[in-house]
């Protein structure tokens, strides 16, 4: 019994092989070039000496004859002290890796897994115990590290510690400021006004449900606090009070429309109600983010159908709060409901039944026995919307008008006024707030891992909801519907007419347009997010099952880098990845490799989740059973789990793909003459008023989007279908 | 499975040896706690107990699929408490089955040389012989959602068996059939057992289940090994009160032994057992307990209440005080009116002494 070898041998050949024959840096040179002066050995640094000989070490200690599990120990140390000299000495000496450091890094930490796992450390096979490493290390470098460094660009001048900088941005007036002195009325006093209200309305409110006076008290404090931050987010500007009024009207819309469409998705006794709602659900994954705020142009601006056609208004008021809060909740009333969608339908129906024989009519069965099950719904929903209205960019982008946003300013003051340290400054904010929605949250809800918890629909005959209600949501929906409707239709007939608001003539110039200066740049977005969804989909669905089905040490770490890609904003991460990825021992030479990185890092999480909802329908004793046949784990994982979650993967496939094509912002960053991407380019056109390419170029879009999705799912039933046609 | 004349080839059973093994989960739960047991080659050793004291952990640590806290396992004297579970020659039958849904038959039992990237012709064998084995020659080409329960059971026998394992391990394989089915399958899987001489582990908490399969049973409580010892050894001179309550059902008397002779409701009765002298719990089955014939020693008791059960009746006494549980075959006291005096006596086995409470 025991292994005669140490699996680690090959790798550490590697390691040295590669330290041998590839520069280990490439200061100021593309990676591929040959350089003699920057070989490991050439260079002749200790640490690097360190590496060579621990990789010689492992590969004399992998061929020894010894017992499994004490080989397995002065391996670890081998890959341990390889790996981290390597490192080390990238970090001291900030010179960008290159290929020899690669290729040794790739084999120490390979000669670390296998040593992990045959030292019994790690509980698992060499490729379990890898996985988890290369894992870490990639949510080390490609999540923390780049937050980190945003961190560090915000706090941290010229090698010292300085706030400066960070107090000259949150005291600038496009941050916040109150008095307006060249506006009429005394924003000032408005807010004290607005402070002393609420404090004596929540203290009265105190006083009449007989609290003590203490309770009174600080109700009182309480109420003053909250109507002074009300008061300055109504009556200041700049980006902070700007992006909270948003968020503050844009959170509860969406969380009670999402509410409104679970239960009737859930309980309406229509079918074609049910049917639509899960068409609305599919909507924003197929749609750039920003797309219905651009309709909204055609829809509600200067020379909008509704505003100047039918009303013969021609006004601004899109533009700013009232415009991207609307479109903010267009876009986002389909997360909550999504969300929610979820947490009505686990609601065991038979809770309902029983309330019911016990005398509650449906009224009572809704307050007493549906609404608290679905609170804690409805407290996700709020602050995801929360969350994704903080992050939004693109439609504070096209409808911001004159107000600034947090989530703009990180991009504007990088890209338009060149001071990184601002950028990083509005980045930590942003962060902060976003990480707060998230951990509120998570604290509210209790336990709960983010990856883990799915909801599972309950059979059984749902109640329906009582019809005065179901009459009113039903109207909520049909006026949402054809307002959505009628935005993708204005995109769709914008994008032939000839010039919107003016001359409606039927024309194909828009399209000829795009065919000369937005195909090129769709093609190539779409050979990034196919390179990219790849990764995403195989990581994601590597951690879902390494942290679903295994212990180990470290898997907290896991699941919290991938919740912080998942909650850090589009443009926070753009920025993270340029301080990251543009300088340093990371850099990252060709602009694309640190575009797909985003993207992988960025879809990882849907991947990760729509694994996790596959595995959790798995038994895993099928795979201990593989295990107990002697299968290594990717055999296992190849002949077991694979087969049974085709259907999954593909899934978590096409919404990696679909995500990357459709992503802005935190791309927006990343891409340069040469390596421009479609959601980009678009954005720039709707910016440049340029709306009937833009049109084309969405309308495109959307349409490639949802054929894509249609033409995959059914490839992805036919072969399931096949799996089960085996099965009986 | 009658084909007496299939035997696996290439099986070599092992010894198991657990020392000082402990499992923890998390801080709280202590599952296995500092058990010491060692099985012998070709044994078949179930560890029976409650729900939730640790059956299935000790399973699952033999069988590689958790780590333990402390201790180790010796598989043939080599430790094995770090190798993953791949390289221990170790094999297990699951509750649920765990058949490959996406498979057949064939492919099920195929699966473990498959994997092991044999030639497809020792694959073909293998299977036809581990299938031949179980009986199911015939359904090799069925998928496995198409069989009976009993039929999945054995599917996932043969699949075991194939790999040719050195230690064979079962948790509660029966817990899915039905009550008669139980009964036959278990036959079959200790014959089996005994024709291919493989050490086996069995997990059940059924005692019944335990008693007619093993060679050696292990009583578990709360992480612990309260006793270990034949079937026999466990019905008739349990070791703590816990295991006689577990396995049959008992008196617990209070009395006082010197060596010799037990004194019990004011009855002597000689007795040997290893224990000091001094006060005692003494254990009386129910059906050690018989009515005593005229002129033979015996003591007063106080008839209660009775039930028929057809073979039986199940009676219960008081006798000075303390209520006593009698099984008696035949209907002796039918028309018996509660009041009643009666004269009982201990029959020779089912007696047996414990420490005091
Ligand atoms: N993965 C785990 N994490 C935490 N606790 C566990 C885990 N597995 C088992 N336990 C706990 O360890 C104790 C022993 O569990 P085990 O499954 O070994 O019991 P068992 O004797 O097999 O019970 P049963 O007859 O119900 O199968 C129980 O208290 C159980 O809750
Ligand atoms: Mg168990």
């Amino acid at each position: 019994m025991g292994l005669r070898f140490s699996g680690a041998w090959l790798p550490a050949l590697i390691a040295i092989v590669g330290f041998l024959a590839l520069p280990f840096g490439r200061p100021g040179r593309p990676f591929l070039t040959i350089d003699p002066n920057l070989y490991g050995w050439a260079i002749g640094h200790p640490l690097l000496w360190l590496v060579l000989a621990s990789a010689l070490a492992a590969l004399v200690i992998s061929l020894l004859k010894l017992p499994t599990s004490p080989r397995g120990d002065l391996l670890v140390v081998a890959g341990a002290v390889g790996l981290g000299a390597g490192v080390l000495w990238l970090l001291l000496t900030a010179t960008p890796f290159g290929m020899g450091a690669l290729v040794a890094a790739t084999g120490m930490a390979l000669v670390l897994g296998h040593a992990l796992s045959e030292s019994g450390r790690v509980q698992g096979d060499a490729f379990i115990a890898t996985s988890i490493l290369i894992v870490s290390l990639f949510v080390l470098l490609f999540i923390i590290y780049p937050l980190f460094m945003v961190l560090r660009s915000a706090f941290v001048i010229e090698g010292a510690f300085d706030l400066s900088q960070f107090r000259r941005t949150i005291g600038h007036p496009l941050f916040f400021f109150l008095e307006n002195p060249r506006s009429a009325i005394d924003e000032v006093g408005l807010t004290l006004r607005w402070g002393v209200v609420v404090g004596l309305l929540s203290a009265g409110w105190a006083l009449f449900r007989r609290q003590r006076l203490p309770v009174v008290l600080a109700r009182l404090v309480l109420g003053g606090v909250l109507g002074l931050i009300l008061g300055a987010m109504f009556y200041g500007r700049g980006a902070l009070p700007t992006s909270l009024l948003t968020v503050a009207i844009v959170a509860p819309a969406c969380t009670l429309l999402g509410l409104a469409f679970a239960l009737l998705g859930q309980r309406s006794r229509f079918r074609p109600v049910r049917r639509s709602l899960d068409v609305i659900s599919v909507l924003p994954i197929i749609t750039p983010p920003f797309i219905l705020a651009f309709a909204m142009i055609f829809l509600l601006g200067r020379r909008g159908i509704i505003t100047h056609g039918v009303f013969d208004i021609s006004s601004n008021w899109i533009y700013g709060i009232p415009g991207v809060a609307l479109a903010q909740i267009l876009a986002f009333t389909p997360i909550a409901y999504l969300l929610l969608r979820g947490s009505i339908s686990s609601l065991n129906p038979a809770l309902e039944e029983a309330a019911q024989t016990l005398g509650a009519g449906p009224w009572t069965t809704l307050k007493t026995i549906t609404w608290p099950l679905v609170r804690p719904g409805l407290a996700a929903a709020f602050l995801l919307s929360m969350i994704e209205s903080l992050a939004d960019f693109g439609n504070p982008m096209i409808l911001g008008g004159d107000r600034n946003f947090l989530a703009t300013e990180v991009y504007l003051s990088l890209t338009g006024r060149y001071n990184a340290h601002e950028a990083a400054s509005y980045g930590v904010v942003l962060l902060a707030l976003v990480l707060l929605a998230f951990f509120v949250q998570r604290w509210w809800l209790g336990g709960g891992s983010f990856v883990t918890v799915t909801g599972k629909p309950s059979g059984g005959a749902l109640a329906p909801i009582p019809r005065a209600i179901e009459v009113l949501l039903s109207a909520v929906l049909v006026v949402w519907t054809l307002f959505v409707a009628s935005l993708y239709v204005s995109i769709v007939v914008g994008s032939f007419a000839q010039l919107w608001g003016v001359n409606y003539s039927l024309t194909t110039r828009h399209y000829r347009d795009f065919m000369t200066a937005g195909w090129p740049v769709f093609l190539y977005t779409a050979r990034v997010a196919a390179i990219s969804a790849v990764p995403a989909m195989l990581l994601g669905f590597l951690v879902a099952y390494l942290v679903s089905r295994h212990r180990f040490w470290g898997r907290r770490f896991v699941e919290f880098g991938s919740l912080l890609s998942f909650a850090t904003p589009g443009t926070v991460m753009g920025v993270a990845y340029i301080f990251a990825f543009n300088t340093g021992p990371w850099l990252l030479t060709a602009s694309a490799t640190i575009i797909i990185l985003a993207l992988v890092f960025r879809n990882m999480p849907v991947a990760i989740r729509a694994a996790v909802a596959g595995l959790a329908q798995i038994d895993p004793s099928l795979e201990e059973a593989s295990t107990m046949l002697r299968a290594r784990s990717f055999t296992t994982l190849r002949r077991v789990l694979f087969p049974l979650l085709v259907n999954t993967l593909v899934t978590g496939l096409i919404f990696a793909f679909v995500s990357a094509m459709t992503a802005v912002s935190q791309v927006i960053f990343l891409v340069s003459p040469g390596n421009q991407l479609a959601t980009v380019l678009l954005l720039g056109w709707v910016e440049q008023g340029q709306l009937g390419r833009a049109a084309a170029m969405g309308t495109i879009l959307i349409v490639s989007m949802l054929l894509t999705i249609l033409v995959v799912l059914a490839l992805a039933q036919r072969i399931s279908a096949r799996v089960v046609r085996v099965e009986s | 499975m009658d084909n007496a004349s299939t035997v696996i080839r290439g099986i070599t059973p092992a010894t198991v040896d657990l020392r000082g093994l402990v499992k923890r989960f998390g801080k709280d739960v202590l599952a296995v706690d500092d058990v010491d047991l060692f099985i012998e080659r070709g044994e078949l050793l179930t560890l029976l107990g409650p729900s939730g004291c640790g059956k299935t952990t000790i399973l699952r640590l033999i069988a590689g699929l958790e780590r333990p806290t402390e201790g180790q396992i010796l598989i043939d004297d080599d430790d094995v408490s770090r190798l993953p579970a791949y390289l221990r020659d170790i094999t297990m039958v699951f509750q649920s089955y765990a058949l490959f849904p996406h498979m057949n038959v064939f492919e099920n039992v195929a699966y473990g040389v498959r994997v092991a990237g044999r030639p497809q012709e020792e694959i073909r064998e293998r299977v036809a012989e581990a299938l031949a084995m179980v009986g199911l020659e015939e359904y090799a080409q069925r998928s496995t959602s198409a069989l009976s329960g009993g039929q999945q059971q054995r599917v996932a026998l043969a699949r075991a068996l194939v790999i040719r394992p050195r230690v064979l391990l079962f948790d509660e394989p029966l817990s899915n059939l039905d009550a008669k089915l139980r009964k036959r399958v278990r036959e079959d899987i200790r014959e089996l057992q005994q024709r291919l001489g493989i050490t086996s582990v069995y997990v059940t908490h059924d005692q019944e289940e335990a008693l007619a399969i093993s060679d050696r049973v292990v009583v578990m409580n709360q992480g612990v090994i309260e006793q270990i010892g034949s079937p026999h050894e466990l019905y008739t001179r349990p070791a703590t009160r816990f295991v006689a309550d577990f396995i049959g059902s008992a008196n617990f008397l209070p009395g006082r032994y010197d060596g010799r002779v037990v004194d019990v409701l004011g009855y002597q009765r000689p007795h040997e057992q290893d224990l000091p002298s001094g006060p005692v719990t003494v254990m009386v089955r129910p059906e050690a307990i018989e009515f005593a014939r005229p002129g033979e020693e015996g003591f007063e008791a106080t008839y209660l209440s009775s039930a028929y059960l057809g073979p039986v009746t199940e009676f219960i006494f008081d006798v000075t005080g303390v209520e006593v549980f009698a099984t008696i075959s035949g209907s002796g006291m039918s028309r018996a009116e509660r009041g009643d005096s009666v004269r009982l006596r201990f029959k020779d086995v089912g007696v047996s002494l414990l420490p005091p409470d």
